[in-house]
């Protein structure tokens, strides 16, 4: 018994040890958050962005979008993306190997023929059927590639090998980006030279009004689950990417939304297909090749080139995105394994790494344990009750704090929702999500481990309602 | 108590403190706010309407024997009962006052022309806000100085060329693009001797800033651009030579012939070659045919593109040559070329396009494609 006694003490010095870390870094990363967005916000206070429009210094972009059974949304999304406002621009879907009309749609509606172009394989990827261009002038920007199905990394390396230019945007054939996203993305490689890839906030579309292919009315959604996922995106760029862009230890670019130098991403050779995490490996992958040669550069985010997204309404389909996120972190961990406390990796060997494996790869394992010790020790009567009852507060306030943070950070930066009832709503969800959903998010990255090790490596599929529908 | 309790608690309190200290914050900032917002709001309209008035108004007049000049006597005889008023406020009320009068200034300096421009920028000369700004020029923050700058050029400040011209080498973008724009407003063309002169290691983003400048005066600008070419520093040739190519002047040619065979770095050689094919004048074409043999793969194909763009036959042979012997890339850049020689140029894509060689048949169709050119089987 005092063997067991003493296992527990020990237990219990670590889960509040790891407890005071993990919320001294969620401390951490309001503090910086908020300096780098007031930063970013200054930075940015006399510029004409419209400058960019008007240039022909502005260097010409292709935006790469991959498209797998998207017939409901492909026409409308194509359709916005050849009303950016930028200067010169080329747009690429690539088709993989869709089994619907997808590309049956986009050849009719665009009046497409099957073009003679020379497909150059700088990165290796599966056979490309066809190039197609569009026969109508004002579609002239547009090319649909037709491959057989490798998935999302695949399809975005095809498109980068038919990419004519050196800044390729990669998005989801379903993401909407605003007018102006292109030239707020571009900007930071303007200023900076050794930037290789940028990435932008990915905001919820459900709930808002969209009129021919663009957000006309912000508004939440009048359903609870995208309500919540609009505080946990709010946590996640406006903190967590924010935080790690102040320190060049951003690990991820959302596959939603990020701009490359095509050069860097060909020298690292493409995005890897045999990983559901491709977004987050390749981020990882150029940190690494990058430090290796020992050559500068940087990776940066900027928090107000919008890409809006439709997320999961189902809790099957949200519990299915989840559980493929965190596979893709643990395969990406797995391979990088060798920059974990590797000071030869810089601050991504010795923060970004450690964080990423120790908080959000294993923190919902460990929060998992812990209610598990908590109901044995329940059984045996031998739980503390007023310590447990204590420990839930603080962790339920810290929760509250953290959430809180994330939504007043948005209010008083971008203030994108500007109905005080949205506020409120928002500020409501960050406590409420306290009580189950974040439990329920925890269940679903704990089955991840024991999916992954068992070999799964589907995506899952995303039921798309299309935009028209968006107001729900 | 046990530590664990204690420091359990601790954070319990801290948190919960940092949420509703936090939350009560925002919500006193919004309600101050709105209500700074209001007053300024209230301020502005009062400004704008009295402003107005005085812009409108006939000048005022003033006794034959007045020893000051005519037009600046009038227009201080309509400042002044303005002046009288704020010189009576305190100093906290003044300088709400003043911020509010300084917005409204500024805003229809954007709208107004000729005597009525004349009359904004003698009241702000006179209601002391150019001394004022200039001070503001040497502030330690970076966007009060680009602020200041803007204002000053915008209510055409010649007292402060002196200081912006300085600023021109200030450590922040935003506040050397801010002085760059002011000084152009103020002194005009002349000015960008001194912004090229004075400008290093231009960013691409500062360059399209600059651009935008620089494509006012077009025609203009050129002995500036052409001056400019001179640079010591590289960025700054880099983007003259651009320049000189979008404005289309024919006196560039020479300058960047020059610049193709004697300046050491490729880098510029390759800039000067694509300006050279954009003006699209035969004269360079000696140059740019004996670049296709470069060691340098970008420099060549800058030329090989640049040929394409001038466009005379006798090029045919040289990029012929170079299409037999080129990677996949170059090929395909070097048929466009081809395929731009007028006519002939056509007739030679035609014939590559039943090439016994598959990868020059593939790129020969592939640009035939590209520049709407029949070909058998097509």
């Amino acid at each position: 018994m005092g063997i067991l006694e003493s296992i527990l003490d020990m237990y219990l010095v670590f889960v509040i040890a790891y407890f005071l870390a993990v919320n001294l870094t969620y401390t951490l990363f309001l503090i910086i958050s908020y300096k780098e967005i007031l930063h970013h916000m200054r930075h940015n206070l006399f510029c004409n962005y419209r400058l960019m429009v008007q240039s022909e210094l502005t260097p010409p972009v292709s935006i790469l979008a991959p498209a797998f059974n998207e017939e409901p949304t492909v026409i409308e999304s194509v359709k916005s993306l050849l009303k950016l406002s930028y200067g010169k621009y080329e747009v690429i879907v690539i088709n993989d190997g869709s089994r619907d009309k997808t590309l049956h749609r986009l050849l009719t509606e665009f009046g497409m023929f099957k073009s003679r172009q020379i497909y150059q394989p700088f990165i290796g990827a599966r056979p490309v059927r066809g190039i197609y261009k569009s026969r109508m002038p004002e579609y002239k920007n547009l090319t649909v590639v037709d491959k057989e199905n490798g998935g999302k990394a695949d399809a975005l390396n095809v498109g980068i090998n038919v990419a004519r230019y050196e800044y390729v945007c990669c998005i989801d054939a379903d993401s909407l980006l605003e007018a102006d996203a292109l030239q707020k993305v571009v900007k930071p490689f303007l200023e900076d030279e050794t930037i290789i890839a940028v990435g932008g906030i990915v905001r919820i579309v459900n709930g808002c009004e969209v009129v021919n292919g663009r957000v006309a009315t912000v508004e939440l959604s009048r359903r609870w689950l995208p309500i919540f996922q609009v505080v946990e995106y709010f946590r996640a760029f406006l903190c967590g990417r924010m935080f790690w862009h102040g320190f060049n230890g951003l690990l991820i670019i959302s596959g939603a939304f990020g701009l490359f130098k095509r050069s860097a991403v060909v020298e690292a050779g493409g995005y890897k297909h045999d990983t559901v995490g491709e977004d987050m490996e390749l981020i990882t992958r150029l940190h690494r090749i990058k430090r290796e040669k020992k050559e500068p550069y940087r990776i940066v985010f900027v928090p107000d080139p919008v890409c809006w997204t439709e997320a999961p309404e189902s809790i099957t389909v949200l519990a299915r995105q989840r559980n493929r996120w965190h596979r893709g972190l643990l395969d990406t961990m797995l391979i990088h394994r060798k920059m974990l406390f590797n000071p030869r990796y810089g601050i991504v060997g010795l923060a970004a790494m450690p964080y990423f494996v120790f908080v959000e790869l294993l923190g919902p394992a460990l929060e998992f344990f812990g209610y598990v010790v908590m109901f044995l020790l329940f059984i045996l009567g031998a739980l503390n009750l007023n310590m447990a009852l204590l420990f839930f507060i603080v962790a339920l306030f810290y929760g509250v704090m953290y959430s809180v943070g994330a939504v007043l950070l948005e209010e008083i930066s971008f203030q994108r929702y500007p109905k005080p009832r949205d506020l409120a709503t928002l500020l409501s969800f960050g406590v409420l999500e306290n009580f189950g959903y974040r439990h329920l998010t925890t269940w679903w990255r704990v089955r991840a481990f024991w999916d992954y090790f068992r070999g799964m490596s589907s995506w899952g599929a995303m039921q798309r309602k299309g935009f028209a529908t968006a107001k729900t | 108590m046990h530590l664990e309790y204690f420091i359990l608690l601790t954070l319990a309190a801290g948190a919960t403190s940092f949420v509703v200290v936090a939350s009560i914050a925002l919500i006193i900032r919004k309600a101050v706010d709105v209500q700074r917002q209001r007053r300024r709001t209230h301020l502005y309209q009062h400004y704008s309407a009295k402003l107005a008035e005085l812009l409108l108004t006939d000048l005022p007049e003033i006794p034959p024997d007045s020893k000051t000049g005519g037009i600046a006597r009038q227009y201080e005889l309509l400042v002044l009962p303005m002046k009288k008023r704020m010189s009576k406020m305190d100093p906290g009320r003044r300088m709400f006052h003043r911020q509010a009068l300084r917005s409204v200034l500024v805003d229809l300096a954007l709208d107004v022309t000729g005597e009525t421009a004349d009359r904004l920028v003698y009241f702000f000369s006179s209601l002391g806000f150019v001394q004022e700004h200039i001070q503001l020029l040497r502030s330690k923050k970076w966007w009060v100085r680009a602020q200041a700058a803007r204002d000053l050029g915008l209510l055409r400040a010649r007292k402060a060329i002196p200081t912006l011209t300085l600023l021109l080498e200030d450590r922040n973008d935003g506040a050397r693009y801010q002085a760059m724009q002011s000084l152009i407003t103020l002194a005009g063309v002349e000015s960008l001797r001194t912004i090229l002169r004075i400008a290093k290691r231009l960013s691409p983003w500062m360059a399209i800033e600059l651009s935008v400048i620089v494509m006012r005066f077009e025609d203009a600008a050129v002995p500036y651009l052409i001056e400019a070419l001179k640079s010591p520093d590289q960025s700054v040739v880099l983007f003259s030579i651009e320049m000189l190519a979008e404005i289309g002047f024919v006196s560039a040619v020479e300058p960047l012939r020059a610049l193709l065979t004697e300046y050491p770095s490729s880098v510029v050689q390759a800039k000067a070659a694509e300006a050279l094919g954009r003006l699209g004048d035969k004269r360079a074409e000696e140059e740019l045919l004996r670049l296709v043999g470069s060691p340098h793969p970008h420099l060549r194909t800058k030329a090989i593109e640049a040929l394409g763009q001038i466009g005379s036959p006798s090029a045919l042979p040289t990029l012929l040559r170079q299409f037999a012997k080129g990677s996949l890339t170059e090929k395909i850049t070097t048929a466009r070329s081809i395929a731009s020689l007028s006519q002939e140029g056509a007739e030679t894509i035609r014939s590559l396009a039943s090439d016994p060689d598959e990868l020059n048949r593939s790129v020969a169709q592939q640009v035939a494609e590209e520049f709407a050119l029949e070909i058998a089987g097509s």
